[in-house]
């Protein structure tokens, strides 16, 4: 019990005025934003201390714990990629009309639509010999010898073999594999096959020009083989005097590939071309 | 499990010799954790979960030692940052320095007769009368009368919450009154 007259009980009251001062004080504050101007003037102070504690506070311990945030924040950053993938579709839907309406125009030879399978991956081999694929699609699916197979990144291989109900695909891994391609915006032209390493190699290289780093590699359609404007990879690194490519299939999943038919070029005829006019301008000259 | 007895011990033992000031500061810390967490979105499986008025359980915690400048400067502060969210400035900070002075007042005026049921029963009413003050004042400040249930659950959170947590707001102090004082 402290004495009467003792410290504690001089301080006694100081605190007791002080708790008063404060309770009045902070009464005041509060009446003193009843007033409108008052209340927008302090109204900077609440931004900038909402700013600081939200700043420090977010994401909260719970969901940080949990990994909510880091998944919210993988849904934002996805979201923010379909928006901005939308818009890419949209300005895609408007050039391949105009695309379209080019080609009727100057009378173009398409690549031409056909039937396509989509096939089912049975097997793959990945052995010394051949990286191939074997799908469950065959001649009675209509899938024929030289059709191009892709998954939903980009060019898968080419079939080579094909039963009645199964078909075998030589993937562009494959050493042997050899796919003409460009790149997309050097235009330059290379023959790519498959490297030990996963990655597809580019040989017979231009002597002129370099293909650009990170650029996008795509069939070029030569020969014949495939289709042009297929994504292949992109370019990775230079490793001597080979290009690396970085395949976009392996991204993708393999369970599942498109069987797409090629164009198929006709033979030309032998020249001269002997017409039914030539014939008859003969018949009446004669 | 004799080692963690020894260390339960051993923390005991520090917190029985800790100082008034040092008390104060473990508060303040355990305030501004709770408060900082409490911050942040809260949900559980998707449902919304209750926060403490941590201020609140300091403020009743520290009040059961008197009156004192220390815990009246935290308790203002720790209100200013609760009204950082979206209260008026100053309601916060009122309630818990209200909470405080009543708690204060109460608990020296039962410190002579304290039984099991006091020790229950007047933390839930200065805690009812902290949450009614900060309902009351959200009130006055929007124009109507704001919604119970929600200021009912935290309410509950915090009692829960001050059951667990009231020790460490014990500043081992009894700034006890002279025969015919109040607080």
């Amino acid at each position: 019990m402290p004495r009467i007259g003792g410290k504690g009980y001089r301080q006694r009251p100081l605190r007791r005025y002080g708790f008063f001062v404060a309770v009045a004080g902070l009464l005041a504050l509060l009446l003193l934003q009843t007033s409108p101007r008052l209340s927008q003037g302090v109204e900077p102070v609440r931004t900038a201390a909402s700013d600081q504690l939200f700043h420090v506070t977010r994401p909260s311990l719970i969901d940080r714990i949990s990994g909510a945030s880091a998944k919210e924040r993988r849904i934002l950053e996805l979201e923010a990629r379909v928006r901005e993938l939308a818009q890419y579709k949209a300005l895609a839907l408007t050039m391949a009309e105009r695309l379209e309406v080019y080609e009727d125009i100057l009378n173009m030879q398409g690549e031409p639509g056909g039937a396509e399978v989509t096939a089912r991956i049975m097997a793959e081999t990945n052995g010394p010999f051949a990286e191939a694929l074997l799908a469950n699609a065959g001649a009675t699916n209509g899938v024929q010898e030289g059709y191009f197979a892709e998954n939903d990144r980009g060019l898968v291989g080419r079939v080579v073999q094909v039963g009645q109900r199964s078909s075998r695909i030589l993937k562009i891994t494959d050493f042997n594999s050899r796919v003409p391609v460009m790149g997309e915006a050097s235009g330059l032209r290379a023959i790519m096959y498959g490297g030990r390493d996963g990655l597809g190699r580019l040989t017979d290289l231009p002597e002129q020009g370099d293909f650009l780093p990170n650029e996008r590699i795509l069939t070029s359609g030569e020969g014949g083989l495939f289709p042009r404007g297929v994504v292949v990879g992109h370019v990775r690194d230079a490793e001597g005097k080979e290009i690396r490519v970085d395949l976009e299939m392996l991204n993708g999943q393999l369970s599942y590939v498109r069987l797409k038919p090629i164009m198929s070029i006709p033979v030309p005829e032998a020249f001269p071309v002997e017409t039914e006019v030539a014939e008859l301008t003969d018949e009446d000259g004669s | 499990m004799n080692w963690l007895s020894s260390i339960a011990d051993s923390m005991a033992l520090r917190w029985e010799a800790a100082r008034p000031r040092s008390r104060l500061l473990i508060g303040i810390l355990i305030v501004a954790l709770i408060g900082m967490v409490g911050l942040t979105p809260k949900s559980l499986f998707g449902v919304p979960l209750a926060w403490p008025y941590v201020g609140l359980i300091a403020a009743v915690g520290w009040g059961r030692s008197g009156i004192g400048f220390g815990p009246m400067v935290v308790l203002v502060m720790f209100g200013f940052a609760q009204d950082a969210s979206q209260a008026p400035w100053g309601s916060h900070g009122l309630a818990n320095l209200l909470t405080y002075g009543l708690s204060a007042m109460v608990h020296q005026m039962f410190d002579t007769e304290r039984t099991p049921f006091l020790s229950f029963i007047l933390p839930v009413v200065t805690l009812f009368s902290g949450i009614t003050l900060v309902w009351f004042v959200a009130s006055i400040s929007s124009g109507h009368f704001v919604r119970v249930t929600p200021m009912l659950t935290a309410y509950f959170a915090t009692l829960v919450v001050h059951m667990l947590i009231s020790p460490l707001f014990d500043l081992g102090i009894r700034r006890s009154v002279p025969s015919g004082g109040g607080a």
